[in-house]
């Protein structure tokens, strides 16, 4: 087809190896013209899904509204009133209203605490201990308050942003130890240890993280002495921080697993001792290696906690869903999502930009 | 400083060395060649216990090496060791290389440990990357590095794995050059090499292995004229240093 048209197009003449040449314009041009018709209809779609966007999110939208009922007009666009009038219950849960600027410091205390201990003046570990034993501790005292004339609010009225910060942070920072020394021990030269806990974490892993929370929330109670049991809160907290270890211990191994075998025997033969060589040689460089799949497990963790739920927790999306979950506001379901989603995107770019950031100042070429 | 008496070494079914009996004296510079297979890895690597012997007693700077794990790690202090393949660590810079060890094993301070490590450094004429990560340098900068390294903690004796067999060629003087300056100021050193220009230059004493045994043990000038065994002299010979005297 290509073909006759060449012919046509040049008097019948045809010379050596004009017609392959010929035949790759004409195809060419067609194909570019595919491309701008294709070009064409993307960006039409993209002007109308932008417009459409903006027409309901901004200028049809309902900023405020006491009781929602602007936003039950025929052509009324997003109803943000939701959020303006809401947005306590969706932050702070049942927390006791005249008590949330309490849960809004601690909150601000976690996020000042992840961010100093991203620092370098906090990277050692004695340093790093001492600051989140400080920010828990600041937490906690916020939070449940009985000191400093503070009022006491119960743990199960802890809610919104406030919990979902604290189990991420808790879970983090106490499951990261023990994924490390998960990784150590399976890596143990006694085969009885490194089996057993090869076997605990295959274990771990193959039940659902619902029925870990579910057993640790409501089964447990049932069945140990009411002095072993602790709150609630803590004990998932502790079942949330080995699962999160189980899988990390298997991140960090496959970090040691691509160190050369050379470089053991090079601080051995130095004269360090294991737990030099496992602090200074050995986790910085698998930490290095597995740094991105480090940051998803964190990641995924973040936006695990909101499992919490199943167990009677009110994570700040639960508290979302508490949020549209009268007459007046059921219509608002988008808005209120829309608003959690842009909270849990906040934090979790912000540890992925993190996690960039680690790795460009880890690779060498760039320290100068 | 170094005594093996009647070592045995097993991989599974295959014996790595075979009764070795061995005394390195103060101050000596010990060449290790034979061909490939023949134990000579194997018989450096016990002396720090990077590898375990199974029977046979060893005894370094006046420990026994074996079950007591504070022994090895002793000795380890004192026992410098360069690998073939430098093993530098890649997350540190030359300089923080050549300082973790003294400051975490020696407790030394950190300007104490700065000074020692610059001052090997520019023995190793290489002070002036100390800044830099090992990616940065040549294989033969690595494996100068690697030697300051080990100096720096001040050992008593000097072990080296094939120091130049991972290097292009270019680069073997360089690190040739460094350790024949550490010989000359009187090191003990053990040396696995096929450098045997170096073992003329340099040694004192050369011992030769095959199927993990000692067969020759002498000095370099009558072990290159006149080998006594067939096996030394097939070595030689592939190495196309046929003895003088044929």
């Amino acid at each position: 087809m290509a073909l006759v048209q060449f012919r046509d197009g040049n008097s019948g003449i045809v010379v050596g190896e004009q017609p392959a040449a010929g035949t790759s314009i004409s195809s060419k041009a067609r194909l570019n013209g595919i491309n701008l018709l294709v070009s064409a209809i993307a960006v039409a779609l993209i002007v109308w899904a932008l417009y459409w966007i903006v027409d309901w999110a901004v200028i049809r939208a309902v900023w405020t509204s006491e009781d929602g009922s602007a936003c039950r007009v025929a052509d009324a666009g997003a109803c943000w009133a939701v959020i303006h009038v809401r947005w306590r219950i969706i932050l702070f849960g049942l927390y006791p209203y005249d008590e949330q600027w309490r849960s809004a410091a601690a909150c601000l205390v976690i996020v000042v605490t992840a961010i100093l201990s991203c620092t370098r003046p906090f990277h050692t570990l004695a340093r790093l201990t001492l600051l989140w034993l400080v920010g828990f501790g600041s937490f906690i005292a916020l939070m449940r308050g009985g000191v400093l004339g503070l009022s006491s609010v119960s743990v199960n009225d802890w809610g919104g942003l406030s919990l979902t910060l604290f189990i991420f942070a808790a879970v983090s920072i106490t499951g990261m130890p023990l994924a490390i020394m998960l990784a150590l021990l399976r890596r143990s030269r006694l085969t009885l240890i490194g089996k057993t806990t090869a076997i605990i974490i295959d274990v771990v892993r193959a039940i659902p993280l619902l029925a870990i929370l579910f057993t640790v929330g409501v089964i447990i109670p049932f069945g140990l002495p009411d002095a072993l049991v602790g709150e609630k809160l803590y004990r998932v907290i502790a079942a949330f921080s080995l699962y999160f270890a189980c899988y990390q211990a298997e991140i960090i191994r496959s970090g040691f697993q691509a160190i050369p075998t050379g470089q053991e025997e090079a601080a051995q033969a130095l004269g360090m001792s294991y737990r030099q060589r496992v602090a200074y040689v050995l986790l910085p460089q698998a930490f290095k290696a597995v740094l991105p799949p480090t940051v998803n497990q964190f990641v995924i963790t973040f936006l695990e906690t909101s499992l919490v739920v199943v167990i009677g927790f009110f994570d700040v999306l639960a508290s979302g869903n508490a949020a549209f979950g009268t007459a007046k506001w059921g219509i608002a379901k988008i808005e209120v999502y829309l608003f959690v989603a842009a909270i849990f995107f906040t934090f979790t770019f912000s540890l992925s930009r993190y996690g960039a950031y680690l790795e460009r100042r880890g690779a060498p070429n760039a320290a100068k | 400083m170094i005594r093996f008496t009647a070592v045995n070494k097993f991989y599974g079914g295959f014996k790595a060395l075979n009764a070795v009996d061995l005394i390195v004296k103060e101050g000596e510079r010990v060449v290790v060649c034979g061909p490939s297979g023949s134990g000579k890895s194997t018989l450096i690597r016990c002396m720090n216990q990077l590898e375990q012997h199974d029977t046979g007693s060893i005894e370094v700077l006046g420990r026994t090496l074996g079950d007591d794990l504070r022994a090895t790690d002793q000795i380890r202090k004192d026992v410098g060791m360069v690998f073939q393949s430098f093993n530098l660590f890649p997350h540190m810079t030359v300089l923080e290389n050549c300082m973790i060890a003294p400051q975490l094993v020696r407790k030394q301070a950190a300007e104490n440990a700065k000074d020692v490590a610059m001052d090997f450094l520019n023995r190793v004429h290489i002070q002036d990357q100390a800044s830099k990560y090992p990616s940065q340098l040549s294989g033969g900068q690595q494996q100068r590095v690697a030697i300051a390294r080990a100096l720096c903690m001040s050992p008593k004796i000097m072990l080296f794995d094939e120091p130049t067999s991972a290097l292009d060629p270019e680069m073997i003087g360089e690190v040739l050059e460094v350790m024949t300056d550490l010989a000359e100021e009187g090191m003990t050193m053990v040396c696995v090499t096929h450098e045997m220009g170096f073992a003329k230059r340099a040694a004192d004493r050369i011992i030769f292995m095959s199927k993990g045994e000692i067969v020759e043990d002498g000095a370099p000038d009558d072990f290159f004229a006149s080998p006594k065994t067939e096996r030394a002299r097939s070595f030689l010979r592939r190495l196309d240093l046929t003895p003088s005297t044929h």
